[in-house]
This record gives structure tokens, C-alpha cells and sequence, in this order.
């Protein structure tokens, strides 16, 4: 281990031993009143594949534990079942994945743990701050963060040089003035898609100081027409209505993967994660990729958003919450973050943002690119306040049925779009209990 | 009789009837509805032979580069340690069970409609038809909540026991039945004293066979392909059927996410787990041959 | 018995004289005792759920505040939503244009394949089979290729001929799925059409040829009529089951953009976006009991009209 990172982890040893005031086993960090001598078993729900890395070191750690690491599916899927299972009083697992954007939606019912009875906000300062933000609701810790996703700008630098491009675009205008000259290699070349993304628009506006969504406990503001907010939704109605961006190609569908392979998607701006899935969907164009830090509102500032990331939580329901404490802090802050930083995790701990065999990592794919510093920089960038409305998965599904006729057939403005989806979340919201307006 | 009714045929046509001309028309025509079946299967062998890299960088039609087929074979059973085995054998299982049962009550069921009359046959019948009018999306979350109560959730039974219920085999089962049981030959049985599920079982059922093997094999392929209870019901991907897996490793690839792009298994796997319905089929064609209720209706 | 050979066969060809179906009929406990062991798990699986749905579709269900009572208020409150009615249309129109195309090619295979007058009957009869066969993720996938027009076949055929068809704009989605489904059910279709062919006895046939009948009145008078039990039955549930159509949407959504399927686009997929995104569960029940109903009328009217003979005995 590289010294900075055996001392973070020791500090956080002893950060945890001081708290409970408990000395422990001989080798075990101690966390108050972990069970040694009952076996235990540890029901782990994640999709994110490489939780199960830092399993043995754990189960060596406690050889009471046996961890189940279990995919319960992706995202929504996960959750439904995480309900079923909260409803039916049984198969609640220990430890469950969520994304940022919909741990609102479990914890303000109260179905997740405060986790600082555990004495998590001992270690709030480890992460990036708006990471932390993320999973602080009413001023609690309900998760521990475990990946990250700062957006930044993912370019393929032979085609953006075919058309004329030399410099990734710094500032937003010249990211505009970029797409016109790459809509001018003709064909399907365009410089990015967007099939109606809310998680685009979303890291634009949240960049840019915009702040539509204001919760506080069960009362949510809803407001599209803050500074930040409209001129994101000004800069890119003109992306569209200049054709300028690829409106028929969805992300994540075949269609994309062959995009990008090809170059006629010549960028992405998207989550620091993309590092592990790009290679593998646009394999003719290895070499050719760089990622330079996302493009600004004004010359010089450095502001940043997210675009996705995930956090582990403790269900309210579940049975062994000492034992999975200990393991969640293992392996998103402990000795098992590691091997899954070896594995592929982008993570929001300073710890790592700031190590040096991280920073140096390379990849031929992105040509030999540091791409590392460029992503621990934007990580660190990402602007603090957002919040998301607690029911931003169903958001979300509405936003894709409200914004269909401007990206099918050109009907209307995004402003209107964002209108209308304001009048739907007011309306759900208030009908789902929360005061809306 | 056959024979003399083959002979008079002769005299007026130069084919018979069980061995009519065959017409190059009729065959061409259907040829193209046959096209219309084929091309997307095309599509999925030609695909399962390319690399995940050359499906991405080649037209779905062609061939890749490199031909991977057994490539991608191999890390199918080796991917996520081997649990596409165990997906196999739970689809296994639960088709063969699930098949079986599903069956034979429909053919119990199915008798009993058309061949005795019970009390409340037609709210029977307006209650079936129904309850299968529910889209099952909505009927998911109780079914969970109700197998959750008796702790089977995450097990088997959990998608054996909906898969006992085959409404639609209960109706088909009750058509051919209907028609292809003439009553005649059980008031003869019970005449001489045979016993109504003896009679069932050696009357009724041998006639029934083209109907009960297309129940079957339809039971078995909807089995197979059974995705959306399951996937609420079973939380452990070691009981998960193959639908179910096989979907799991798509949305790895196409979900936001660092999920791997495993496009090339994802076909494969399809392609490996068309085969055993496609040996079911041919293995249980004959039965559509056999010359049916013609020995039993002597007079 | 050579009587019944040669009236005009019908599938109630046992609705032989009454004096014979007395004597058969008259056993009612037997036959509530074959029926039992489906009944009993049917009531298990399905009956007790929907008595369940029932009741939470008379809840709202609030993300804060937990359930409240509101009685038929879920029912009103649907009545009046547009997004409901939209797919509603969308689902009924839908079938009353691809049931009868599926199951009059079908009908039509069937009696091609039955007539032996086909090269390699055996072929086809497993090749039209074959698309049943394969899951919806993985039918759709091929589809999705198929009908692309950047990368798929389309793609390539608009580029050849100079046209810009598209399969997925929001006008001709509704086609393309038409065409993955007809795809996927007309050899299941077929094949319960060319059971029930099989099923005819081969004596009417030489009974036929004995009177002189063409290949045409043998149709029309032998195995057409044959058909009518099945054709009912799979009317009936070809209805219930595209009415239910949910799958190749959900799949289609992700997989191509601009194709106008909004999250409402059938009531089916709309009750599965209210319950497991929308947390709404009490809502979808109630529109899954609405449909329910809506499907089991038309299907009932179906039953009754076509079924008179058996149903009546």
C-alpha cells in the first residue's frame, strides 16, 4: 500500500477504535459490539461488480462473517424488489446499492438507517464534498458513498482533429463552435447525441450554478428558471434547434455503441465511469479517445456537476446492522477499497483522488493519457447544493413522455418541456404527500 | 375399407389421399411466411459467432472477422463462474416439473369440461377466463406478498407452483377433447364397468395425444421463456432460470453504469437455450402423425 | 355408427342424439373431482391475488403518509385520465388489425401444411414454429437490428433503393410491433390449428372422396368446421393476450429513441410504470381491474357466441 493510503487507513482505524472506546479483537478494527463469535450472514444487494473484491480480506478480518455479495438486479429493478421485500417482512438484505438521486426516495419514508449512530460522520471529510452532499438527507448520513461520477468530456481526438479541432473545447461557446464544425464533416457526424437525457441537461444546469430542486424534509420547491438553470436550457434548445446534436440515437442502445465506435459521436459528456465501458463499445477507436474536463460557462472557472455514482446503505429492516457497518465502511472507506479502486472503481474518497499510482494510471485506449488527474480534478470540482427531488425515479419516467414531441417531431421548446414536467412533479408530489409547488 | 376406398380414389385421381401432388406454388408461398421466420434466427447464429468486438464494428448480416462461435461457447459456461449451468438446470427443472404437472391437470381439467357436468361449470369458466384477463403485472406484487407469507419466496416452488396453471391448455384441452373423444366410447367402457379415471386414463387419453403433446411443448416453451414473476419472486441468482440470467447480463451492457458489455454471450446463450426447444419439438413431432381415433371407432 | 360419418361433421359431432348425452353427463362429483386439482391451485395463484389487488386498488398509496382509504376514488380518478384512455385505444385498435391477420395466416399454414401437398411439410412445420420459441429480450434484440435504419437491414435497404422508411417513427411503430408480434404467435397458432386438423378422422376424408369432393369442399366442409373450437379458443386468447401487450414496448423503449413509446403507451406497461417506478400500487390495481373487465366482456361475448353448443349441454 502507498504511505498515504496505509495512513488514511490507519487514521480511520483509530478514528473508529477512539469512538466506540472498545479495544476489540486482536486483529479486528473494532466496530461497537460487531458480533465475533456468532456466524453471521451478510446479504449484500449490488450491481456494481466489484463490491465481491473486498470480501476476503474482510472474512478474514472477521471469520464469524460470511458475505453474500448478490446482483438483485440493476437499479429500478433492485428497488422494487427492495420494497417487496421491505412489505413482506422478509429477505431484506444487510447492505443495498443505491443511486445518488434515489436514496431521497428510501430514506425520507424511513427505510434507511441513520447511519451515524455508527459514527459515520467521522468520516465525512474523506470524501469529496459534494459526495458527501449526496448522501446527507435532513442533515444525516443515510450511505456511505461507494462510486463516483464527475462529468467530464470523454472526445475522440482524430475525429474532432478531421474536423478541425485541435484543442478540446474549454468553454461552452467553443464546445459550439466545435459542433458546427463537426456537423460539417457531413453524414451522420455530429459532436454528441441526446435522446432526450435528463441526466445531460441535469449535469449542465447543476454546473452552471442552477438549482431547480429545493427539499427540505417533505416540502419541495420546483423552479426552472433560476440564472444557472436558464442559461443551460437557453445554450442547448440552440444545440437542437441547430441540429447540432444526434437526436436519434439513445444512449446505451446498439445504435450508440457503434456511434462512438465509428466517430460519427464524436463526445461524450458523461460520468467518470465511462472509463471501463468505452473501451469495450468502441473498440475500432482505441488510441483516439481523451477526457479533458467539462467544458465551462465562463473562461478560467472550474465548476463541475455529476452524472450518475452510486452509494451502499443499511435497510432500516435489516438484521445485522453492527456486522454490515463494518463491512460497508470496509470496503468504501477501509482496508477493502483497494482492491476495488484495482478493479476498476471510481471513488470520491480524497484518499485515493490524491494517490499517486491512481493519478498515474494509463490506459492505451485513451492513447497514454494521465486521464486520472484530469477526473480526481473534476471530482473535486463538482459544485455543492444539488438536490434532487425525492421522487426522481418516477421524475425521471415522466420526463421521458413529456419531452417526446420536442425530440420526436421538433414540437414546442425545452423550457416548455421543463414547464410541464414542473406542473407533473407538482401534481404527483403533492398527491404522493409531499408539499410541492 | 381403406383399401377399397384408396383403389375407387385411383381410378379418378393419379395421387391418394395421404399422398396427394405436392404443389411447388403452395410450397413457395409458405416458403416466404418460412423466410419471414428464419431471417432474425439467421441473424442470431451469424451473430453468436462474432467476438463482442466484431459485433460492434460489423453489419449484423455479415460475418466477422473471426470466427468466435466456440470462443463464445466457452466463456458463456465460464462466465460469472459457471452459473449459466446452474440456469440451465433450473430451467430444467422447473420446465420438466412445471411441464408435466401443468399438463396433466389441464387434461384432467379439460375432461371434465367436455366429457361431465358439475355444479358451477360456467361461473368456472367466467372466473378462468377472468382472472387470466388481469395483466399479470398487476397481480405480481400480491402473488409475492402471499408466497412470502408461507416462506417460499426465493425458492422453487416459487416458480413451479404459478406454472402448474395452464388456463389456455385447459381450454385447448377441452376442445380437443370435445372433439376427438366420441362419447360413444365411453358409455361402453362404464357398460362394462370401468372405472371414470380407468376410462380416462386408457380411452380418453391415448386419443388425445396430438393435443396433449402440442399442450406440452406449449407449456414447455412458455415455461422456458417464463421472465416477469420470476424475476419478483427469486432474489438469488443461483435459482434464477435462464430468461432471467440472460436478461441480468444484457442490462449489464446497456444500462448506465460500468457494467460489462457482454452483447456476444448474450446471443449465445439465446442461441444455446433455442436448441433444447428445438429438440423438444422434433422428439414430440411424431405424435402429430399417428393415425388418431381411426382404430377405436369400429363399428 | 357409420350414421355419424356421414352427416355433416361438426366438432360437437358428439352431440349425438340426447337420450346418449344424458347417460354421459349425469356425473357431476366425478367431474368436480378432475377439475379440483387445477381449480384448488388456480385459486391459490390467481383468485386470492386478485381478491387482494382488489382491495389495495380501493388505497392510495402516498410516498409520505402511508396508505389512505379512498374507496372507488383510484376508479374515478382513471375515468378521467388521458394517459389511460390513450393506450387503451391504442391496445384495442391494435388488435382488432393483428388477431385476424395472425390468425388467418395461421389458419392458413395450417391447412398448407396439413394438406401433405407441401416439399418438407417437416421443415416447416418446425421453422414456423421456431419464433415462438425464443424469449422476448432476445426477439427483440433481432428486431431492433432488423428494423434500424442506421445500422440494420433497413438501413441498408433504404440506402440501396434511395428511401427513408423509417419502422420506428412514432407513426409506424405500432406496425413494426405488429410485425415482431405476428412473428412470435402465428406458428404457435398454427400449430393448435393443425392439432385440431390432425384430430379429423381420416375416414370423412375417404368418405368425401367417395362423393366426389374436391380439395376446396373439403376445406370448407370437412376441416374448416374442425377448426371452430380452436378457432375460438385461440380468438378468445389472442385477445387477452394483446390486449395485455407489454414486452416488445418495454424492450423497444430503450432499445431505439424517437419512437413515440411513452411510458402509457399500452395499459399494461402504463400499470407497470405506476407500480414499480411510481410507487402508485392501489392505481395500477385499479387499472389492471379495469382492463380485466374490459377484456373479459369482449372475450365473454366471444365464449358465448361461439361456444353455444358445448356450453350448452
Amino acid at each position: 500500500m502507498k504511505k498515504r493510503h496505509l495512513a488514511a487507513a490507519v487514521a480511520t482505524v483509530a478514528t473508529l477504535v477512539a469512538l466506540t472506546g472498545c479495544t476489540g479483537g486482536s486483529d479486528a478494527p473494532s466496530g461497537a459490539g460487531v458480533p465475533t463469535d456468532t456466524p453471521i450472514t451478510l446479504k449484500v444487494w449490488s450491481w456494481d461488480g466489484t463490491v465481491k473484491e473486498a470480501v476476503p480480506g474482510f472474512e478474514k478480518l472477521y471469520p464469524n462473517i460470511t458475505v453474500d455479495v448478490i446482483n438483485a438486479g440493476s437499479s429500478t429493478d433492485e428497488y422494487t424488489a427492495l420494497d417487496n421485500a421491505i412489505q413482506a417482512g422478509s429477505g431484506v438484505p444487510d447492505i443495498a446499492m443505491f443511486e445518488y438521486f434515489s436514496l431521497p426516495l428510501f430514506a425520507i419514508p424511513g427505510k434507511l438507517t441513520d447511519l451515524s449512530e455508527f459514527g459515520a460522520e467521522d468520516i465525512a471529510s474523506d470524501y469529496v464534498d459534494a459526495a458527501w452532499g449526496n448522501v446527507t438527507i435532513d442533515g444525516k448520513p443515510y450511505a456511505l458513498p461507494s462510486d463516483y461520477g464527475p462529468a467530464a468530456l470523454f472526445y475522440n481526438q482524430a475525429v474532432l482533429a478531421e474536423a478541425g479541432v485541435t484543442e478540446p473545447p474549454a468553454t461552452w461557446d467553443e464546445f459550439y463552435e466545435a459542433a458546427k464544425k463537426v456537423r460539417a464533416l457531413g453524414g451522420d457526424h455530429y459532436i454528441t447525441n441526446d435522446s432526450a437525457d435528463i441526466f445531460l441537461l441535469l449535469s449542465l444546469i447543476w454546473e452552471g450554478g442552477g438549482r431547480p430542486f429545493t427539499v427540505d424534509g417533505s416540502n419541495v420547491k420546483i423552479d426552472f428558471t433560476d440564472a444557472g438553470t436558464t442559461r443551460a436550457v437557453e445554450y442547448w434548445q440552440r444545440m437542437l434547434d441547430e441540429d447540432l446534436v444526434n437526436t436519434k440515437v439513445t444512449g446505451w442502445s446498439d445504435d450508440w455503441n457503434r456511434g462512438l465506435n465509428e466517430g460519427t459521436i464524436a463526445t461524450q459528456i458523461i460520468g467518470s465511469w465511462f472509463t471501463s465501458t468505452l473501451p469495450e463499445r468502441a473498440p475500432d477507436a482505441a488510441g483516439d479517445f481523451r477526457i479533458a474536463p467539462l467544458p465551462q460557462w465562463e473562461a478560467g472557472e472550474t465548476s463541475g456537476s455529476e452524472n450518475g455514482g452510486s452509494a451502499m446503505a443499511i435497510p432500516a429492516d435489516a438484521k445485522n446492522k453492527e456486522a454490515a457497518y463494518a463491512f460497508l465502511e470496509y470496503f468504501t472507506h477501509g482496508d477493502g477499497l483497494q482492491s476495488r479502486i484495482d478493479a476498476g472503481a471510481f471513488v470520491p474518497n480524497l484518499s485515493n483522488l490524491d494517490d499517486e499510482t491512481f493519478l498515474g494510471t494509463t490506459n492505451e485506449f485513451f492513447g497514454d493519457q494521465k486521464y486520472n488527474e484530469v477526473l480526481a480534478e473534476s471530482s473535486k470540482n463538482v459544485a455543492t447544493g444539488w438536490q434532487y427531488p425525492p421522487f426522481f425515479g418516477w421524475a425521471r419516467t415522466s420526463y421521458e413522455d413529456v419531452s417526446a414531441p420536442l425530440y420526436n417531431s421538433g414540437k414546442g421548446t425545452l423550457a416548455d418541456v421543463l414547464e410541464t414536467w414542473k406542473q407533473r412533479s407538482i401534481e404527483y408530489g403533492n398527491e404522493q404527500g409531499f408539499t410541492v409547488e | 375399407m381403406s383399401s377399397t376406398s384408396s383403389t375407387v380414389a385411383r381410378r379418378t385421381r393419379v395421387y391418394t389421399l395421404a399422398n396427394p401432388r405436392k404443389s411447388t406454388t403452395l410450397t413457395l408461398l409458405t416458403g416466404l411466411f418460412a423466410l419471414y421466420c428464419l431471417l432474425p434466427m439467421v441473424w442470431l447464429v451469424i451473430n453468436a459467432s462474432k467476438s463482442q468486438q466484431d459485433f460492434v464494428s460489423s453489419f449484423g448480416l455479415a460475418f466477422g472477422d473471426h470466427f468466435a462461435l466456440w470462443d463464445n461457447v466457452v466463456q458463456v459456461f465460464t462466465f460469472q463462474e459457471g452459473i449459466f449451468a446452474r440456469w440451465l438446470l433450473n430451467t430444467v427443472l422447473y420446465v420438466v416439473v412445471g411441464a408435466l404437472v401443468s399438463t396433466f391437470l389441464a387434461a384432467l381439467g379439460g375432461y371434465a369440461l367436455a366429457k361431465h357436468d358439475f355444479i358451477g361449470k360456467r361461473v368456472f369458466l367466467l372466473v378462468v377466463l377472468g382472472s387470466i384477463s388481469v395483466p399479470g403485472i398487476a397481480l405480481a406484487i400480491p402473488q409475492f406478498l402471499l408466497f412470502a407469507q408461507l416462506g417460499i419466496t426465493n425458492t422453487p416452488w416459487a416458480v413451479l407452483i404459478p406454472s402448474f396453471i395452464n388456463p389456455f391448455g385447459l381450454y385447448l384441452m377441452w376442445v380437443f377433447t370435445a372433439q376427438a373423444v366420441p362419447d360413444g366410447l365411453i358409455e361402453a367402457a362404464r357398460i362394462d364397468g370401468a372405472g371414470e379415471f380407468r376410462i380416462f386414463r386408457q380411452i380418453a387419453f391415448p386419443l388425445l395425444a396430438p393435443a396433449t403433446v402440442t399442450v406440452l411443448l406449449f407449456s414447455f416453451v412458455s415455461i422456458w421463456n417464463n421472465y416477469f414473476l420470476p424475476l419478483i419472486m427469486l432474489k438469488d441468482p443461483a435459482w434464477y432460470p435462464l430468461t432471467i440470467g440472460i436478461n441480468q447480463w444484457n442490462k449489464l451492457g446497456s444500462t448506465a453504469g460500468n457494467g460489462e458489455l457482454i452483447q456476444n454471450l448474450v446471443i449465445t446463450a439465446s442461441l444455446l437455450t433455442i436448441i433444447p426447444l428445438v429438440i423438444a419439438f422434433l422428439s414430440l413431432q411424431r405424435y402429430w402423425q399417428s393415425g388418431l381415433a381411426l382404430g377405436a371407432i369400429k363399428d | 355408427m357409420s350414421q355419424q360419418l356421414l352427416a355433416p361433421p361438426t366438432p360437437a359431432a358428439n352431440a349425438a342424439p340426447d337420450r346418449t348425452s344424458l347417460r354421459v353427463r349425469r356425473r357431476p362429483k366425478v367431474g368436480l373431482l378432475f377439475i379440483a386439482p387445477f381449480a384448488v391451485l388456480f385459486l391459490f395463484v390467481l383468485i386470492i391475488p386478485i381478491g387482494y389487488s382488489a382491495y389495495i386498488s380501493l388505497f392510495q398509496n402516498k410516498l409520505i403518509g402511508g396508505n389512505a382509504f379512498v374507496g372507488l376514488g383510484n376508479y374515478i380518478k382513471l375515468f378521467n385520465d388521458p394517459q389511460f384512455y390513450d393506450g387503451a385505444i391504442r391496445v384495442v385498435v391494435f388488435t382488432a388489425i393483428q388477431v385476424p391477420i395472425m390468425l388467418i395466416s395461421a389458419i392458413a399454414l395450417a391447412l398448407a401444411i396439413d394438406s401433405l401437398r407441401l416439399h418438407g411439410t417437416k421443415f416447416f412445420r418446425v421453422v414456423v414454429f421456431l419464433p415462438y420459441a425464443i424469449p422476448a429480450i432476445v426477439s427483440t434484440l433481432m428486431w431492433g437490428f432488423m428494423l434500424g435504419i442506421r445500422y440494420g437491414l433497413i438501413g441498408s435497404l433504404n440506402e440501396a433503393a434511395g428511401t427513408s422508411f423509417d419502422p420506428f417513427a412514432p407513426e409506424t411503430t405500432m406496425i413494426s410491433i405488429g410485425v415482431m408480434v405476428t412473428w412470435g404467435f402465428t406458428g404457435y397458432n398454427m400449430l393448435i390449428f393443425y392439432a385440431a386438423l390432425r384430430a379429423v378422422p381420416r375416414e370423412l376424408y375417404e368418405a368425401a372422396a367417395i362423393d366426389g369432393a374436391n380439395e376446396f369442399h373439403i376445406i370448407r366442409h370437412i376441416k374448416l368446421p374442425a377448426l371452430r373450437g380452436s378457432l375460438i379458443v385461440t380468438i378468445i386468447f389472442s385477445i387477452i393476450g394483446t390486449f395485455q401487450l407489454f414486452n416488445e414496448p418495454n424492450i423497444l423503449a430503450t432499445l431505439v429513441s424517437n419512437s413515440g413509446i411513452t411510458s402509457y403507451y399500452t395499459p399494461n406497461l402504463y400499470a407497470y410504470n405506476l407500480a414499480f417506478t411510481g410507487s402508485q400500487q392501489g392505481y395500477a390495481a385499479a387499472l389492471a381491474i379495469v382492463m380485466a373487465l374490459f377484456t373479459i366482456a369482449i372475450a365473454y361475448v366471444v365464449q358465448i357466441k361461439g361456444m353455444k353448443n358445448v356450453l350448452n349441454k
